[in-house]
């Protein structure tokens, strides 16, 4: 399992070079803006926009400035500063991670108590009138972008303009140092809207395979055996079901630590993903190429974790 | 004059109304929409209180060196720091802020003396010294420095004797900046610059003060670090540690203003109502816009108006929270000048004539964004009424829906006897975020009725602005989504970024690529006129020399519309369009 794991980490090294060599190669091959000009204002001269092009280091091959960004990512851990406004792009990271990372986590927490629940409720009854009423929900959830459910959400509940003043608003958020209580208000609304979708996909998958374990031969055996159907659902069957919902979740919470852009922007909540479409906006290839490694780096991360997991959930994984 | 009452009057006296003229076939008719630049009442202002303003992005600098946007100007020029000129919110033309009075120009005009006010301390840490005139010259040195950034020195203050030697690093300070005694600045000029005469590029951040020995170990920093670290001079600050580092800023998220312990009101024509302004940055437009309107205690920061489904809605049940003042900006489509067929005047004209302006103008909210353009000039700005005032002066631009008729007979005169386009497609390349990409999808479809093709790029507009249209490699043949807003109230500040070919390079708004050696020595004579008459009458000159040759297509003179709470008074700046957070007060 030792080595299994260093291989892994290792590869993961060789993974985030290609992701960030990809980065620079799609900046400087693809319609972009031009940071220089951005940076120089308003009707800007073009000794203005030469000497930011120097000072940004944006004069040299692109070959030569990746280089300079690998050595200094090596050597320092220094992912550069900002384009646009010479900020720390580590600095900004760190100062953002905390929310993304709130966010994501709460957000797993919710879809996950949801989908688990729903789906085995639904499989334990199929054809009944709550698994009718919960997959016709689901698919609903799926359907309704997270924008729109975020503004919605904030028209009903929110506490500043929503119809029924339950819940604190957007930019409400505050670190969870500062104020727990605060912390977690500010973050119900964000959580449910986030989970949303994923809940309603891991029920519908949930469902699924726990309706296809339940007609297993080693079922039946257990029911044979006399034991509760509760028992035989949780235990058993649950057990060899949870497989696929591990692997989604594995993916799906890399991605969103990565940021989850909309969720964040419609709530204003500081996070990576806002960070991201900020720097999008302003061609800011630190930035860029930061919050892209740390996106990328979640998501292997995460993987990594539910193949260890794996091995504990399921006794016909070995690794060696 | 006291400063109630200046409030008092500002809320009485300034709801004014402009006709925004439908004028012409179509059925366009004519609509009335009314301008207001403040709301909340009448009556003295409270004083205390916090306000927060909503924004979607941040500001672009902390450093005053480098503000040149208005959100800059909005949120921490107006509010924090003091300039050798200001502007009060009904005024287009500047007051004396650190300075004691207007600019003296000696009779050749190449020499301005400046009085200083004398008791005008900084901010803590530097709150035992008073501003000298060797700090504005220190700022004004600033502006030529590379690690400041400066994007409109080389426009304002390139005739200051020296600059050009001290932006190449052959000297140590600008000689032409000269400061005989603490309370006096003397500029000495090249030639006459009627902008620095009359005080409007004084009125620019590039002349906060800015104390040299305390600033200059920041700005051996490229970019300097001045910003933050710098000290203030109005009647807020962001909130900082007292011993000189800004404590109250994160990046895109908040701006925290605090009063200032060293501004004195009585120096200072600006009420400063509020104890403390919260800017937050990084909002959804519409979820601020709501935020706004039905919340407590908001006000509206970058935008211009809020999404137009909200905006339908408040115009009717909350217009008393809305002040609609117009932009002093314009939009305008841009015709490649450098690209066939658009080398053709008649051809321009013909693109003119067939676009339906009241189309465009509904892509964007209807008549309550402003009046329809019939040349480039927008109300407010000087000139203005000599150039055509609202109705304009040219057939081609007459009928804001637009005249295939007249069109086609352009491009017969062109040589496309069929009155349509018949050569290769043609490079357009317009915004990909609405309103903008409406817009320039009715253009392209306006323009197709004369039979032009198009291979169509949809890019953000960062892109557009950087390596498209602002490029003049790249060839656009038409750019839909241009526009262009002035620096002060002088028309040159508009006219020539956009048709000034001796700037042109990548950056400048100058898309059409128009570099006509006579116009620009014609952009030139004026901006060197420091008589206010003769300088309005030669840029109206101008823009009818433009207008009439098509390089642009003037479309709407737009309207911003600001929003505040139902608790909040609200006072529209003239120069900045926005809220004077220096005004504002709690109900």
């Amino acid at each position: 399992m030792t080595g299994y794991v260093i291989r892994r980490l290792l590869w993961t090294v060789v993974l985030l070079f290609v992701v960030s060599l990809i980065t620079f190669v799609i900046f400087y091959l693809l319609p972009s803006s031009d940071p220089a000009v951005l940076r120089a204002g308003r009707n800007p001269s073009p000794e203005v926009v030469a000497q930011i092009r120097v000072q940004l280091g944006l004069d040299r091959p692109w070959t030569v400035q990746f280089a300079h960004y690998l050595g200094r990512l090596v050597l320092h851990f220094d992912l550069g500063h900002s384009y646009h406004n010479d900020a720390s792009v580590k600095s900004e990271i760190f100062e953002r991670l905390p929310a993304t990372i709130s966010l994501a986590l709460g957000a797993l927490v919710v879809w996950l108590t949801a989908g688990i629940a729903i789906g085995v409720i639904s499989a334990m009854r199929p054809g009944s009138l709550f698994d009718r009423l919960a997959m016709g929900g689901a698919l609903v959830a799926i359907s309704a972008p997270v924008y729109w459910l975020g503004l919605v959400a904030l028209y009903l509940f929110s506490d500043d303009f929503g119809v029924l003043h339950v819940f604190p608003g957007a930019g409400s958020y505050v670190p969870l140092t500062h104020d727990p209580v605060r912390w977690f208000a500010s973050l119900i609304m964000p959580w449910c809207v986030l989970a949303s979708t994923y809940a309603a996909i891991y029920a519908r998958l949930l469902r699924a395979t726990l309706i296809e374990t339940l007609s297993q031969d080693y079922i039946r055996t257990a029911r044979a055996k006399g034991l509760r159907p509760r028992r035989v659902v949780l235990r058993h069957g649950l057990r060899g079901a949870i497989t696929p919902v591990v692997t989604a979740a594995g993916v799906d919470l890399g991605v969103v630590l990565g940021g989850a852009i909309l969720t964040e922007s419609v709530f204003n909540i500081p996070g990576i993903g806002r960070l991201a479409v900020d720097a999008i906006n302003d061609a800011d290839l630190p930035l860029i190429q930061g919050t892209v490694l740390v996106g990328a780096l979640f998501i292997v991360l995460a993987n990594l974790v539910v193949d260890v997991l794996y091995a504990f959930l399921d006794p016909r994984v070995r690794y060696s | 004059m006291p400063k109630l009452s200046v409030v008092a009057a500002l809320v009485v006296s300034l709801a004014l109304t402009l006709v925004a003229s439908g004028c012409g076939g179509g059925g366009a008719g004519s609509t009335t929409v009314t301008l207001n630049r403040s709301v909340g009442g009448s009556g003295p202002a409270k004083r205390g209180g916090e306000l927060t303003v909503l924004s979607v992005e941040d500001v672009t600098s902390l450093d005053p060196g480098y503000w040149y946007y208005t959100y800059d100007y909005q949120a921490l020029a107006g509010p924090t720091q003091r300039q050798l000129y200001g502007w009060k919110p009904s005024d287009t033309t500047p007051s004396p802020d650190l300075a004691a009075s207007m600019p003296q120009t000696s009779p050749d005009g190449k020499t301005v003396t400046i009085k200083i006010k004398p008791d005008i301390r900084y901010s803590p840490p530097l709150q035992t010294r008073t501003v000298k005139s060797a700090d504005v010259k220190y700022a004004l040195e600033r502006t030529f420095m590379t690690s400041v950034h400066n994007a409109y020195s080389p426009f304002y203050y390139n005739a200051i004797v020296g600059s050009a030697a001290f932006r190449a690093h052959k000297a140590t300070s600008i000689s032409g900046l000269q400061t005989p005694d603490d309370t006096t600045l003397v500029i000495k000029l090249s030639h006459p610059v009627g902008v620095i005469s009359n005080g409007q590029a004084l009125a620019l951040p590039g002349t906060i003060p800015v104390p040299q020995d305390y600033a200059s170990k920041y700005d051996e920093h490229d970019p300097s670090t001045y910003g933050m670290h710098q000290v203030f001079t109005g009647p807020y600050m962001i909130a900082n540690d007292g011993k000189g580092t800004i404590t109250g800023y994160k990046t895109n998220r908040i701006i925290s203003l605090v009063r200032n312990p060293s501004w004195d009101p009585k120096t200072d024509y600006r009420p400063a109502y509020l104890d403390k302004i919260t800017l937050l940055g990084g909002n959804d437009i519409d979820v601020a816009s709501r935020r706004i309107l039905s919340g407590k205690s908001f006000a509206s920061g970058d935008f211009a108006a809020p999404p137009v489904n909200i905006l339908r809605s408040a115009l009717s049940t909350r217009r008393d929270q809305l002040a609609i003042v117009p932009s002093q900006g314009n939009r305008f489509i841009t015709l490649n000048t450098t690209v066939k067929p658009f080398d053709n005047v008649d051809v321009r004209r013909a693109a003119a004539a067939v676009i339906d302006r009241n189309t465009l103008r509904l892509t964007r909210g209807g008549p309550t964004l402003g009046p329809i353009a019939t040349h480039f000039l927008p109300p407010e700005i000087s000139g203005f009424a000599q150039a055509g005032g609202l109705k304009g002066t040219l057939a081609f631009m007459k009928n804001p829906n637009g005249d295939l008729a007249l069109a086609r007979s352009y491009m017969r005169k062109a040589g496309y006897p069929s009155g349509r386009y018949s050569g290769p497609p043609l490079l357009m390349v317009g915004d990909d975020q609405r309103p903008a990409s409406t817009t320039a999808q009715a253009v392209r479809s306006q323009l197709e009725k004369l039979g032009f093709k198009f291979e169509y790029r949809q890019l953000s507009r960062t892109t557009t602005f950087s390596t498209t249209c602002g490029d003049p490699k790249a060839k656009v043949a038409v750019c839909p989504n241009g526009g262009w807003g002035k620096d002060f109230f002088d028309p040159q500040s508009l006219l020539d970024p956009v048709f000034n070919g001796e700037g042109l390079g990548v950056g400048s708004p100058d898309w059409s690529q128009v570099n006509d050696p006579e116009l620009n020595a014609d952009l030139d004579i004026a901006a060197a006129e420091t008589d206010p008459v003769k300088r309005a009458r030669d840029y109206a000159e101008i823009d009818r020399t433009v207008t009439s040759r098509a390089y642009v297509i003037p479309w709407l003179w737009d309207n911003q519309i600001n929003s505040v709470s139902d608790n909040v008074r609200g006072v529209v700046n003239k120069f900045t369009v926005s809220w004077d957070l220096s005004y504002m007060s709690l109900k």
